[in-house]
């Protein structure tokens, strides 16, 4: 058996979002919402997944829940995903409901808001005990047990167990869910702006306890998330998306001090320092992002890029590997 | 010696909202000075206190069930808090107006850009409704909005984000006030868009001779950019006023310093762990007797729980409320 470094491989993912119109509202258009997008997440690292409202960071995330539901609904969703299982590597993007079983368990999500994600009906013991009684064999005691040490793993007291979410702060709530997508043992946790909701104050409390728990579990963790700072904190590597395009993808350390693609540039400068004394005048992007529906041709960014050239209408530009990571322009250095 | 008498003084503003869960007392004691041509931060963390200031100053707070108890607000003169409203209402706009976090919910979306502008002006002055159209078509140019002639014409669901934030800066700039309260201006924004209308906002107010910004947010790294002068507030109190360098650089209150430890830094990688402020903002209906951060402070002592300490200069322009600086 052989343990490779990478656990997900993620090939070609596209999502497609049909668009219907007309009097008999036939399908008219589609919103690629993810156009084409690769990575790999290695075993115990932190990928970070950045970019403005639309680029399609979220959309990657639910699609690979998806595939993991083997749902489609009227989103389509194509590509592969291949998670190197202990028992070898499967494609989750071709299982059948019930072959997908044994790997659902697996990867597990974080949400955005711990007010709307947390059924407000049930128990703190019902919401993370629910994904025990699913996936696992145990007793009701042996669950009820878990549950507790899930608790004070998050920082929470196994006390407060038969209390509901309305009596806990965000930054509480926030656990609750952790505790939940630790409930059945995962690999790999999806987290979705898990701090954006919170509070400054708190988002370092919960940012923290992700990361004991990444190196307690050895858990991978795909961080999504728009607030540059905190993504730079906690992620290995980071993957920087424009309107569903995969445009920069290197190490975090790489992409923070030298970005390459005049996005990542322009995203980064954008961001606000917290050091008076170092104010400047920097670039700023021009404009706002296109609509998805009618996305520039070519390379998408190129209507508000500073170093646009005529060809850059004409192809999506490939990602090429330079200076230690993968960039999809041609004319950055 | 006009220049040295803060554009508006807030002397002892107590604004509190009487419920059936209790009193909150959200604004307790604030006294703050908003001076001629500065950007003046007020940071805090939710139940902070922060908009409740910033809507007390105009008048706008709910009653029932929010009531401002006690307190002056002194703005050319005369306590906005003893006029009739409808003198209050001839200075909202054009003596001090106010940007909100979201501006879908601050345009009406039933009516044209060009008629919530125009109106503006019609209601605050005698002029021609085409005389207040060109300035409105003017001011929509001068926040950089393309095509605005165009634009007078179309409805807020027509623009985007950032677009209907740069209308709803246009419409608090029309009547020249000389203070602009801004809650949260650029939350509901994406990162370049934020660094876009910050910059629009800073140089819109070069232009303007001696006017400010109270700028209320929660992040410290837009304070960092845009702000002179920093109030941090907890639990309805002012817990520290400093120019903004010295605020980052001599943090004195252990909440400041906590809040600016906990910010990942742009250069704080992976090994790094944040700062933390233990615990969660406390209950507004049961805030602490004494020291109203005590119960999530390390540095506390014996005077923490019981006496409220007051707020100190300890170097000019450097104020803080906080027990290990007095005793």
């Amino acid at each position: 058996m052989l343990m490779t470094d990478t656990i997900l491989d993620v090939r070609h993912l596209t999502v497609r979002f049909p668009v219907f119109g007309g009097v008999f509202m036939r399908r008219t258009a589609e919103v690629r919402a993810v156009d084409d997008v690769s990575f790999t997440l290695r075993r115990g690292e932190t990928l970070g997944l950045v970019g403005e409202s639309g680029c399609g960071k979220t959309t990657v995330g639910r699609a690979l829940i998806n595939i993991l539901r083997a749902m489609s609904y009227d989103v389509e969703v194509s590509g592969q995903a291949l998670y190197h299982h202990p028992s070898g590597v499967v494609n989750l993007a071709g299982l059948s409901q019930s072959a997908m079983r044994p790997f659902r368990s697996d990867i597990q999500m974080i949400f955005q808001d711990p007010y709307s994600s947390l059924n407000p009906r049930k128990t703190v013991a019902q919401i993370v005990g629910e994904p025990l009684r699913i996936h696992t064999k145990g007793t009701v005691a042996e669950r009820a047990d878990r549950v507790r040490w899930l608790l004070e793993k998050v920082g929470l007291s196994p006390d407060q167990a038969e209390r509901y979410p309305h009596e806990f702060s965000g930054g509480q709530r926030q656990r609750i869910g952790i505790a939940r997508a630790l409930a059945t043992n995962p690999k790999i946790i999806i987290a979705d702006e898990p701090v954006s909701a919170l509070d400054v104050s708190i988002q370092a409390q919960v940012v923290n306890l992700m990361q004991d728990l990444q190196e307690e579990f050895g858990l991978s963790y795909i961080f999504i998330a728009h607030d540059l700072s905190v993504v730079r904190h906690i992620s290995d590597r980071i993957a920087v998306m424009y309107l569903g395009h995969l445009v920069e993808m290197g190490s975090a350390d790489d992409i923070y001090t030298r970005p390459l693609h005049p996005y990542s540039r322009a995203l980064l400068a954008a961001a606000p320092r917290a050091n008076p004394s170092a104010r400047e005048r920097r670039e700023r992007l021009p404009g706002d992002v296109p609509s998805p529906m009618h996305k520039p041709s070519g390379c998408a960014f190129r209507t508000r890029c500073s170093i646009a050239r005529s060809d850059c209408a004409e192809a999506v530009p490939p990602r090429t590997s330079r200076q230690g990571r993968d960039v999809a322009c041609p004319y950055s250095e | 010696m006009t220049t040295a008498q803060p554009l508006v003084e807030i002397r002892g503003l107590r604004t509190h909202f009487f419920t059936e869960s209790g009193v909150a007392r959200a604004v307790d004691n604030v006294s703050l000075d908003i001076r001629r041509g500065e950007v003046l931060g007020l940071v805090g963390e939710s139940g902070s206190g922060k908009s409740v200031t910033a809507l007390s100053i105009l008048r706008l707070i709910p009653d029932p069930p929010g009531r401002i108890v006690g307190g002056e607000i002194l703005y050319q003169g005369r306590d906005l808090l003893k006029l009739p409203l409808e003198e209050v209402r001839k200075i909202r706009g054009s003596g001090i107006s106010m940007v909100f976090q979201e501006p879908m919910t601050s345009l009406n979306p039933v009516f044209t850009i060009g008629m919530q502008l125009t109106e503006v002006i019609l209601a605050h002055e005698v002029c021609s409704r085409e005389e207040a159209r060109q300035r409105s078509v003017a001011m929509l140019a001068e926040v950089g909005i393309p095509d605005a002639e165009s634009r007078m014409a179309q409805y807020p669901h027509h623009l985007s984000g950032g677009m209907r934030q740069r209308v709803v800066i246009a419409m608090a700039l029309l009547l020249n006030p000389s203070l602009v309260i801004a809650d949260e201006p650029t939350t509901a924004l994406d990162v370049t868009i934020q660094a876009q209308i910050l910059d629009l906002m800073l140089q819109l107010k070069a232009k303007r001779d001696g006017a400010a910004i109270l700028l209320i947010t929660h992040d410290l790294a837009v304070v960092a950019e845009t702000c002179d002068r920093v109030a941090v507030m907890y639990g309805g109190k002012i817990q520290e006023v400093a120019p903004v360098e010295e605020l980052f650089r001599n943090p004195m209150h252990p909440y400041t310093r906590g809040l600016i430890g906990s910010i990942p830094s742009a250069i704080g990688t992976k090994d790094r762990r944040l700062t933390v402020i233990p615990g969660s903002i406390p209950d507004i209906y049961d805030l602490p007797a004494g020291c109203k951060f005590e119960t999530r402070c390390g540095d506390r002592f014996e005077p923490c729980a019981e006496t409220e300490p007051s707020l100190i200069e300890m170097s000019p322009g450097h104020l803080v409320r906080c027990h290990l600086h007095t005793c």
